[in-house]
């Protein structure tokens, strides 16, 4: 009996299955990524192919992104370190890889239907209603596992990993139906302006109730195990998640700040976006605070690194976010390339890098080796963090080009020339990170799958 | 008339939320907060510390200076960018 626990707790085919799920969707998500760049550039390129105009492209990218790249790879470790930190093994790792497995068949599902022009047309809602279910039971499955571990669990105390995890799941799962209207199989959408309401309700809920705790509970575990150093606080912890469950369920509207939604809704938004640095700051400060001194360690460990540098990351994107929320200066900012920087800060920079951090910090607790590469891992990290620091200049300045010139009431063919330049420098860099991608499922999949490790 | 369902929602998620809460405070989840901050690190044994190589140093120094090169080359070419303009 005690062998077969053992083994069960060593297993972790679950974790596995969705770092290999994230290692692989990424490639896929940042080459879809890097076609919509091109296109960009030349709109004429892919002409007449039904499949891969960018009205296409773009969705299918996001939602690869957002479902097939970072959720699952933080799952991954989430999988990892909630039973350890629980005291006990996964209430079934069956449950898990079958549900990794209905994760995949949806991804697909996504990506062939997108391909094929069937979408709802809402963003980040676009996939039609079978796959939405899908959606809502992974999510809903995952948190049965989750919450069943900690039914049987042998620690008392939820450490604050645990809460953020089971919250993003039972929320996402929760909101997704929601935002997706669900009930209305045929359209997925209300109409007129409740509609828009509804969606940015959930939209922002992607980021605020689903990207961001995962990444919370990614990084609340890995940098005390790198530094060897218990948390600054675990109280200040639970005090930025519960403030970041009040304040971030109520932000959405911030996105609909020039339509004609009631005002009081729009002050609401703007209100508590500001008041966002309290969750934001009182994470930051835990984590920076546990980290003091012991930069070094977190140097050594590569997936320390991509964590730490994700909360730096979180930092640049909820500032930026609290004053992108002010109507001044998103009369500047809002319907330009501003914003798509803002969101590849926050996606890539921040959760993207935690989720890779998580991957790298818990493929070897996995596998008891080490990673294939080391020099692999670090290769990657340096091009995702060139590339995502790229894509931000590039992005703000063409934002910042497009929004006064729209605010001067220029024309838009005039534009487009003054910004072609830095188009073409995006599709560079999202090339580096599509090889970035490239090099990562090759280490992962070494990693997870090869009999030896090999250093460096 | 979509208020209704904004309505049942709101009131759905505060009351789970409030209960959930008391639940956690009653269950004695925010004491013991000392310990909890150890939790992560509860099962080390036999963990290796990461080791801090002076090869990482190096690395960290020349990937330092390789940052550096590039963003002094962004903003050289931002400058010459400006320059052009003015
Ligand atoms: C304090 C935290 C944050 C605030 C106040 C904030 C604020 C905003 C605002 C106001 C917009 C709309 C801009 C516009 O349309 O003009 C926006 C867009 C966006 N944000 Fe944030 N943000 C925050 C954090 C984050 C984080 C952590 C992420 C990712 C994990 C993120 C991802 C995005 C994305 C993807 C968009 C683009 C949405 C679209 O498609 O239009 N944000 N944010």
């Amino acid at each position: 009996m005690i062998a077969d626990t053992k083994e069960i707790f060593e297993n972790y085919a679950t974790a596995k299955a969705f770092c290999l799920t994230s290692a692989f969707w990424m490639m896929v998500a940042t080459f879809y990524g890097l076609l919509g760049a091109t296109e960009l550039i030349a709109p004429d390129l892919t002409a007449n192919i039904g499949g891969i105009v960018f009205g296409r492209v773009r969705p299918t990218h996001i939602n690869l992104v957002l479902f097939g790249f970072v959720t699952p790879g933080l799952l991954g470790s989430a999988f990892y370190f909630i039973p350890r930190l629980l005291g006990t093994p996964l209430y079934s790792e069956r449950l898990g890889v079958a549900t990794a497995l209905a994760w995949n068949a949806a991804l697909v599902a996504l990506v062939a239907t997108l391909a094929m022009g069937m979408t709802q047309g809402r963003e980040y809602a676009e996939l039609i209603w079978p796959i939405d279910l899908a959606v809502v039971a992974v999510f809903a499955l995952a948190f049965f596992n989750f919450t069943m571990t900690v039914a049987r669990r042998r620690e008392k105390i939820l450490y604050v990993s645990v809460w953020y995890v089971l919250a993003a799941c039972i929320l996402t799962a929760c909101t997704y139906a929601l935002g997706n209207v669900i009930w209305r199989p045929n359209t997925g959408a209300l109409v007129g302006i409740p509609d828009a309401i509804l969606l940015w309700f959930y939209g922002h809920n992607i980021f605020g109730l689903l990207l961001t705790p995962l990444s919370a509970g990614v990084a609340y575990y890995v940098i005390p195990r790198a530094t060897r150093a218990p948390l600054y606080s675990h109280t200040l912890s639970l005090l930025g998640f519960w403030s970041l469950i009040v304040v971030y369920t109520h932000v959405g509207t911030h996105h609909l700040l020039q339509v004609p939604v009631p005002t009081w809704l729009k002050v609401v938004a703007i209100v508590d976006s500001v008041a966002m640095v309290i969750p934001v700051m009182a994470f930051l400060i835990n984590i920076w605070y546990t980290a003091k001194g012991k930069l070094g360690e977190i140097h050594a460990d590569v997936g320390a690194k991509f964590v730490f540098t994700g909360t730096i990351m979180y930092f640049f994107v909820s500032i930026q976010g609290s004053f992108m929320a002010l109507p001044d200066v998103q009369r500047v900012t809002h319907f330009n390339n501003w914003v798509v920087a803002h969101a590849h800060i926050g996606v890539l920079g921040f959760a993207g890098m935690i989720a890779l951090g998580g991957i790298y910090y818990t493929i070897p607790k996995l596998t008891g080796r080490p990673l294939f590469s080391r020099f692999l891992a670090d290769f990657q990290y340096w091009m995702v963090l060139i590339g995502m620091v790229g894509f931000t200049i590039v992005l703000t300045i063409a934002g910042l080009i497009q929004g006064n010139a729209w605010l001067n009431g220029e024309t838009v063919y005039r534009v487009l020339p003054e910004i072609h330049v830095y188009y073409v420098t995006r599709a560079g860099l999202g090339l580096l990170i599509f090889t970035s991608a490239l090099l990562g499922f090759y280490n992962v999949t070494r990693s997870l799958l090869a009999k030896r490790g090999a250093m460096p | 008339m979509y208020f209704p369902y904004f309505i049942a929602y709101i009131a759905i998620g505060l009351a789970i939320s409030l209960a959930l809460f008391f639940w956690a405070l009653k269950n004695g989840q925010f004491q013991d907060q000392q310990r909890a901050r150890f939790l992560p690190l509860r099962d080390d044994g036999g963990v290796q510390p990461a080791r801090v190589s002076r090869w990482g140093r190096l690395q960290m120094l020349a990937l330092f200076a390789l940052v550096s090169i590039g963003l002094a080359a962004s903003a050289a070419s931002l400058l010459y960018a400006a320059y052009l303009r003015g």
